[in-house]
């Protein structure tokens, strides 16, 4: 009785369980060869892994989280610029739509080969490649954002003396940021699988090339550290993001939602 | 003041309105071939069961609905798109959640491009005028339902509209708060003496108001007929439960059955 209520009251506590039996258990297994090294290294070859990957991790580091943020930050603001521009012109929607629900559900991956015939080996490919998948994402959510705004706030500015441009940048604009924001974070994780895809075609830096560089070794250990890089990058990156939501939506119903209600939603 | 006299300025004039919807098979004629004239700093309220059409009438006269046929006119110039001489309080809940108490009732002024010092002047006053110095800095969220209702008329009275339209402004709240409301509001109409097109379907709440009010029918969107409120300005609270009040009221409540 004692210890479950040590457990039901210590939520830090809680969260370490399930991540610490894999681990043990991972150990264990290391130390007692049950499954090949090939397939899972033990931590004493990762460390050994990590040592001789070390030298090589800051300069792979930077040109990776370089891509990742120029193609991000392309793509969020092309995608979101042109999700405002289809809401605001029928020109532009007729013009862009089509190609947007072209695009939606192509898998960007499989227009690699394409990139690579058209911008060549390197970075520009790669970075467009980033850019495109994240901007698909912005500019359909942009779009459907806009469509929900109640028309409530729309037609009280309308009485209250806003054009339709004002109307933009004081209504339309503030309502949807918490909306997009939720997209933005999933296109910001997105990314980073966008980004080792790209590295993967013909780089000759940065973390994925350096997965490719393991894997022609078979260097398991190898590769799973780079894996831990990636995660760890991600998760740092989405931190940074959930900060900035936190700014955005300190407005929102969120904020306020507590007790019974927000317990089934998981906020209390 | 009781009731307009026949020389007073027409502020918005209608006649023969028709508003129609498209629907499936065939139109629905929400108003049908109705004419009135409200009169320049005239409080007037609607009244009439829901579906009679009555928030659409608001909605054309505001410049958010076109009218099928028939003229709509504020000074003998038509009505064409919605604007700040014409500011609206609506039933649903209007205030933008995304400013703050004080950014919300700047926010007509700062679309007219008014000066920052002007603005915070008159902004200061209405924050005044309605008991909301205090939660200026505050979102709509951390407010009561009552007094989000005070940010949303002060809001529209910051543009000292020509004409104020206000849809059940107080529909959705307790009584206590409603009638708290209606004398604040009284008092500040007073003030600024603006027309005011006031719909409900409370007949207390629209006799304690007007100096006319009109009945609209069940079905058809027509006007059953119009009433000059007898009753001396200022009004206090007290007045609805005088029997001289509460007969006005009765007869009202005939008419809107019949």
């Amino acid at each position: 009785m004692a210890r479950s209520r040590a457990i039901r009251y210590r939520p830090s506590l809680r969260r370490v369980i399930v991540p610490v039996l894999l681990i043990a258990a991972w150990t264990v297994a290391g130390q007692y060869r049950v499954i090949d090294r090939l397939f899972l290294p033990s931590s004493a070859d990762l460390w050994e892994a990590f040592r001789a990957l070390a030298p090589l991790l800051p300069s792979a580091i930077l040109t990776t989280i370089s891509m990742v943020m120029v193609g991000f930050m392309i793509g969020v603001s092309f995608g979101a610029a042109s999700g405002l521009l289809m809401a605001y012109s029928p020109l532009i929607r007729d013009l862009l739509g089509s190609i947007f629900d072209f695009l939606r559900p192509v898998p960007v991956f499989a227009l690699i080969p394409m990139f690579i015939l058209w911008f060549g080996i390197g970075r520009a490919p790669q970075i467009t490649l980033i850019a495109l998948g994240t901007s698909v994402v912005l500019g359909v959510t942009t779009l459907e954002a806009i469509r929900n705004v109640p028309s409530i706030y729309m037609r009280a500015a309308l009485t209250l003396g806003a054009n339709r441009r004002q109307i933009y940048s004081t209504v339309i604009v503030p309502y949807i940021l918490p909306h997009l924001i939720g997209a933005v974070r999933v296109a910001a994780a997105a990314s980073w699988g966008l980004d080792v895809a790209a590295e993967f075609m013909g780089s000759q830096q940065g973390l994925g090339y350096l997965i490719i560089l393991q894997q022609t070794f078979l260097r398991t250990a190898g590769i799973l550290i780079l894996v831990i890089v990636y995660s760890v990058l991600a998760v740092i990156f989405d931190a940074v993001l959930r900060a900035l939501e936190a700014r955005l939506t300190r407005w929102t119903e969120r904020h306020a939602v507590r007790g019974a209600v927000g317990a089934i939603v998981g906020f209390g | 003041m009781t009731g307009p006299d026949a020389q007073d300025h027409v502020k918005i004039k209608l006649e023969h309105l028709t508003v129609a919807y498209e629907q499936v098979r065939g139109h629905l004629a929400v108003i049908q071939d109705l004419s009135l004239s409200i009169y320049e700093r005239e409080f007037l309220c609607i009244v009439g069961a829901s579906g009679c059409g009555k928030t659409t009438l608001l909605n054309v006269i505001a410049g958010l609905i076109a009218p099928s046929s028939g003229i709509v006119q504020m000074d003998g110039r038509p009505i064409r798109t919605a604007g700040p001489e014409r500011a609206m309080v609506f039933q649903e809940d209007a205030v933008f959640p995304w400013y703050t108490v004080r950014q919300n009732l700047e926010y007509g002024l700062r679309m007219a491009h008014m000066p920052q010092a002007r603005r915070d002047e008159i902004v200061s006053r209405y924050l005044q005028l309605v008991g909301l110095e205090e939660s200026q800095h505050d979102y709509p969220r951390e407010l009561s339902g009552g007094m989000r209702k005070r940010v949303d008329v002060a809001r529209a009275m910051t543009l000292d509209p020509q004409v104020l339209l206000m849809d059940e402004p107080f529909a959705s709240l307790d009584a206590l708060t409603k009638e708290h409301l209606q004398v604040e509001f009284l008092k500040l109409w007073s003030a600024a003496r603006m027309t005011v097109l006031f719909v409900t379907h409370d007949l207390e709440e629209a006799l304690f108001l007007a100096d006319r009010v009109v009945v609209m029918s069940k079905r058809g969107g027509r006007i059953r007929h119009t009433v000059t409120v007898p009753f001396a300005r200022p009004r206090a609270i007290e007045l609805k439960t005088q029997p001289a009040f509460q007969d006005v009221r009765r007869d009202l409540a005939r008419d809107l059955e019949v």
